[in-house]
């Protein structure tokens, strides 16, 4: 029976390609999920801390002393 | 855990070198097939490793049914894509080396149309997860189907034997004493080896991303 390299050569060259997408794919993910997760954890400490419910009250320190 | 899936994957990569290695350099030209049968040290690692992500597949979807643990669902998740892969990889790498020895890329022979039927669950499986937009009723729903996929790949496995086919009864996994030289085996388990490594690293590196979306992207 002839050797038929082209076929070996094919049969590994799409192992290679099948499994190197998938290393990619899964690499790529990681690097974009990465960015959008330091984008949000940016945005949450660049955002105004929400107000306080209530009546702002003054600190002790800052009230006049009783007369 | 980075750590860990970073010497998976470097292990991994020295594997599939040492099985290079071992397929070309090492084992002989098969007498009958002639080099084409080198083929077989992919197409049935692949496979090998197909089963043993489907079988945990099938683990995790009972242990997420069973404790509603979304770790064991991310596992189910991260293992199925791997299975599909490496089956994709032992369908396309089959139709090859079908041409020249069976004068065919494709027949609707039992075991060919087994494993594309066990292909076809899991690429739903995956589908599945993706149409449903409720994270934990898509994860309840890819349990189910998890665990009814598993049985088929025994379908797979036994094909040979309940049905006249096309495809030749297995010479690795076969009970009683196997047929294949002790060089050509160590090929084939070496390359498995490898495979194995590189699935795990992929399942680990799944898990971690399944995990960093969940955390952070609710």
């Amino acid at each position: 029976m002839p050797d038929n390299w082209g076929f070996v050569i094919a049969a590994y060259a799409v192992t290679a390609l099948v499994l190197g997408a998938y290393w990619r794919r899964l690499t790529r993910l990681e690097r974009n999920l990465a960015a959008r997760i330091e984008m949000i954890n940016r945005s949450r400490e660049t955002l105004p801390s929400p107000p306080k419910p209530g009546h702002p009250r003054p600190k002790p320190a800052s009230r006049p002393p009783l007369p | 855990m980075s750590r860990l899936i970073r010497v998976l994957g470097w292990l991994a990569a020295l594997g599939l070198l040492a099985g290079l290695v071992m397929a070309f350099g090492v084992t002989p030209r098969e007498v009958t097939q002639g080099n084409v049968q080198r083929i077989m040290y992919v197409h049935v690692p692949a496979v090998w490793v197909a089963y043993v992500a489907f079988a945990v597949v099938f683990v995790a979807s009972v242990a997420h049914l069973l404790r509603r643990s979304a770790g064991a669902d991310r596992l189910a998740h991260a293992a199925a894509e791997a299975g599909v892969v490496f089956l994709g990889v032992n369908i396309a790498t089959g139709s090859i080396w079908g041409k020249p020895t069976w004068g065919t890329w494709w027949t609707w022979d039992a075991r060919l149309t087994s494993v594309s039927v066990v292909f076809l669950i899991y690429v739903g499986y995956l589908l599945l997860r993706r149409m449903i937009d409720d994270r934990e009723r898509a994860g309840r729903y890819a349990a189910i189907l998890g665990i009814l996929g598993a049985p088929n790949i025994y379908l797979v496995h036994v094909s040979v034997y309940w049905w006249r086919t096309l495809h030749q009864p297995p010479s690795l996994l076969k009970a009683g004493s196997a047929t294949m030289p002790p060089v050509l085996w160590a090929a084939v388990l070496l390359n498995f080896a490898a495979f194995a490594l590189l699935s795990a690293y992929f399942v680990a590196k799944r898990t971690r991303l399944l995990r960093w979306e969940q955390e952070a992207l609710p």
